[in-house]
């Protein structure tokens, strides 16, 4: 048994399982329960960590556990998160932190009411590439920031459990689940925002072709632009440029490939080009040691409850002027 | 065929005398400027003659003059013009109100002569076969489009109010409306803004980002900020993520280019080897005159382009949504 937090993780889907390998490597945590609905998913998490396979609920009441890691779907986020926290756990819990504002301030109450910790999960903030802009701008690399362009997606949308994704009561669709990353980013990087003007293809379209563009005026000026696409154009890729008053940044991760890899297939007909990444560290387990090192007095911040909940409210902004078709002021 | 220009205050003007120097069948007969010198260096510089008073430029047997004035001289200049019989290729934005866009339209129909809109981009070759691809309706049903027309800060009279009749909104909305309208036949109706002058030390805006309800369903945005900074590989852009239900296209309009990278100048620069849309768009234009075939870029569809600006501006006043409709 190595030292350090226990952990109990619920939810052994698609981030439940990237989040699994993060307790792989970190040091000062070990993932000794794992709950999901599904035995084999749950099974397959403890047969490569070593986790044994429980129940939420016994995981949650177990004495023994210090840090619940929550990688439900997003409508199950608050349940779990406020039960974990009244039996007096640290709760990590992936973005989006809710699907309502009520909900978002529940599990702070009771994360706050219990003297516990919330991380949520906005793993942006640890990619290489967002990390190193953002100390590149506060550095003044491009000035005072004037227009912020941010993109996300290209990709279907994603499938998972019961198809929860597609369901825009339960996940929120494209807005809530996915460029919220960005919205979070913006944050981090330009401060409050002031008001949102959105429009995406949702009620326009069947939603499982989901394009929106959402632009954001932040209290510091700045304007931001920002793209989310589950229409399939050419793979999964994210682009940002940040212009300012004396310089401007500008990244596309398809032209940030350090490997490109095209091998013929057997009949002899060319490959397909993949590209490869290559990262000092995954960014999921940056973001998870961060939370875990935080807990054990090692570092000083966390993207906590009220961050989650701050890049909540643009992103239920951006949905509410997609439906009304006005600005929301926030 | 004979040929006049009006004012060089636009830098444009460069561009497009080259090209009416390239075309054999073209005499460029001279240049009237309200600035003086500015005519008699250019006529220097060209080979060219220079009239210090319009009357007399007009006087003369030209068909046709190319407008470069500020926005806000358009009207005054093509309204000249047009009662003396020219046929006018006047510089975008058509006009910095639709009052003016209007009486310019009406003038000219009046006097019989042709009126086009200088957008060089819908003769750029890339753009033309984006045009194709979405014509050919690969893409499925178009649901949204992504512009983007960012520019270095131009300077000088740009960022007079009085003469642009607005900054970075009025100078880079127009040509990727113009765009989107002749691509798909869409027409714009209604236009949400956020700008500002978040950059230069100067009067107008200089960072504009629209967001636009078109027909068919389809919404747009467009980014027309001047926040290129001078270390940019070039002057700007112009972009288009078209989005349809079958598939996405990526134009980059300059996206046909090397990079240079040379000691003296001290940055990457791009060389853009895509074609001079400048000189085809006054070849056409003049050929339309030659010809008395219909221009490819009409008065109108300049107001219609000028419609989504102005709307734009009205919107960042309201802070709201502004219908097309209720500025007209
Ligand atoms: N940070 C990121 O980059 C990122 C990426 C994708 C998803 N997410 C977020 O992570 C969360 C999970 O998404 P996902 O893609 O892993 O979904 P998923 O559907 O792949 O996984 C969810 C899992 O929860 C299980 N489950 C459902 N109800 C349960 C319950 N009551 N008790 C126990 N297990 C239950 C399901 O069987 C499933 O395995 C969502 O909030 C999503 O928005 C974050």
């Amino acid at each position: 048994m190595k030292p350090g937090l226990k952990v109990g993780l619920i939810g052994g889907g698609t981030m439940g399982t990237a989040h699994a390998e993060a307790y792989r490597v970190i040091e000062n945590a070990e993932l000794v329960a794992v709950a999901d609905l599904r035995p084999e998913r749950a099974q397959a998490i403890a047969t490569k960590t070593g986790a044994t396979v429980r129940t939420a609920s016994e995981i949650i009441a177990d004495p023994n556990i210090d840090v619940i890691d929550v990688c439900l779907p997003t409508y199950l986020h608050r349940d779990y998160v406020v039960a974990a926290a009244e039996a007096g756990k640290h709760v990590f819990c992936e973005k989006p932190m809710a699907r309502s504002l009520k909900e978002a301030e529940e599990m702070k109450a009771a994360c706050e009411k219990a003297g516990v910790k919330l991380g949520i999960g906005h793993v942006v903030r640890f990619f290489p590439e967002y990390v190193r802009a953002y100390e590149k701008v506060k550095a003044g690399a491009v000035g005072d920031v004037a227009v912020v362009r941010c993109t996300r997606g290209g990709f279907p949308l994603p499938t998972a459990w019961q198809d929860w994704y597609a369901n825009y009561e339960l996940s929120g669709g494209l807005v809530l689940d996915m460029i919220i990353h960005d919205f979070d980013f913006l944050r981090w990087l330009l401060g409050p925002a002031e008001r949102v003007f959105a429009k995406s293809t949702r009620g326009r379209e069947y939603n499982r072709l989901e394009y929106a563009l959402v632009t954001i005026k932040f209290k510091s000026g700045a304007i931001a632009h920002v793209e989310g696409s589950w229409v399939n154009g050419g793979g999964f890729h994210t682009r940002f440029e940040i212009a300012g008053s004396n310089g401007l940044i500008d990244y596309d991760s398809r032209k940030a490939n350090p490997i490109t890899v095209t091998v013929a297939s057997k009949d002899g007909v060319p490959g397909v080009p993949v590209p490869a990444s290559a990262w000092v560290e995954n960014p999921y387990t940056t973001e998870i040691r961060n939370f875990i090192n935080v807990l054990d007095g090692k570092e000083g911040t966390i993207v906590d409850g009220n961050e989650g909940y701050e890049s909540l409210r643009i992103a239920l902004a951006a949905l509410e002027s997609i439906e009304t078709g006005k600005p929301v002021s926030l | 065929m004979k040929v006049g220009m009006i004012s060089f205050a636009h830098l444009h003007a460069t561009s497009y005398a080259s090209a009416l120097l390239e075309m054999p069948w073209v005499e460029f007969v001279g240049i009237y400027d309200e600035d003086n010198d500015r005519a008699k260096e250019w006529a220097s510089k060209l080979g060219v003659k220079h009239f210090e008073k319009l009357d007399d430029l007009l006087k003369t047997d030209i068909e046709a003059v190319i407008i470069c004035s500020t926005n806000a001289d358009h009207c005054h200049y093509t309204v000249k013009a047009a009662e003396a019989g020219k046929h006018v290729l006047v510089e975008k934005p058509i006009a910095t109100t639709i009052e003016d866009a209007n009486k310019m339209i009406e003038t000219c129909k009046k006097n019989n002569v042709k009126l086009q809109i200088a957008f060089p981009v819908r003769y750029m070759p890339a753009v033309i076969e984006a045009k194709n691809i979405v014509q050919s309706g690969k893409l499925g049903r178009i649901l949204a489009i992504k512009g983007t027309n960012h520019g270095s800060m131009p300077g000088g009279w740009f960022t007079e109010k009085d003469k642009a009749g607005g900054g970075a909104v009025m100078d880079h909305t127009v040509h990727v409306v113009d765009i989107i309208r002749w691509m798909f036949g869409f027409e714009f109706k209604e236009v949400y803004a956020e700008y500002d002058r978040l950059i230069h030390d100067i009067e107008t805006d200089d960072c504009g980002l629209l967001t636009m309800e078109l027909t068919n369903n389809v919404f747009a945005t467009l980014d027309t900020s001047w926040n290129r900074p001078t270390a940019y590989p070039t002057w700007g852009d112009v972009t288009m993520t078209i989005v349809g239900t079958n598939g996405v296209l990526e134009l980059d309009a300059y996206g046909q280019k090397f990079d240079i990278y040379n000691n003296d100048v001290k940055k990457a620069q791009w060389e853009h080897w895509g074609g001079n849309s400048d000189y085809f768009l006054v070849k056409d234009f003049l050929e339309a005159c030659k010809n008395d075939t219909p221009v490819k870029v009409t008065g109108e569809d300049g107001l219609r382009a000028l419609e989504v600006a102005l709307a734009a501006y009205e919107s960042g006043k309201k802070k709201m949504p502004v219908k097309i409709e209720d500025i007209r």
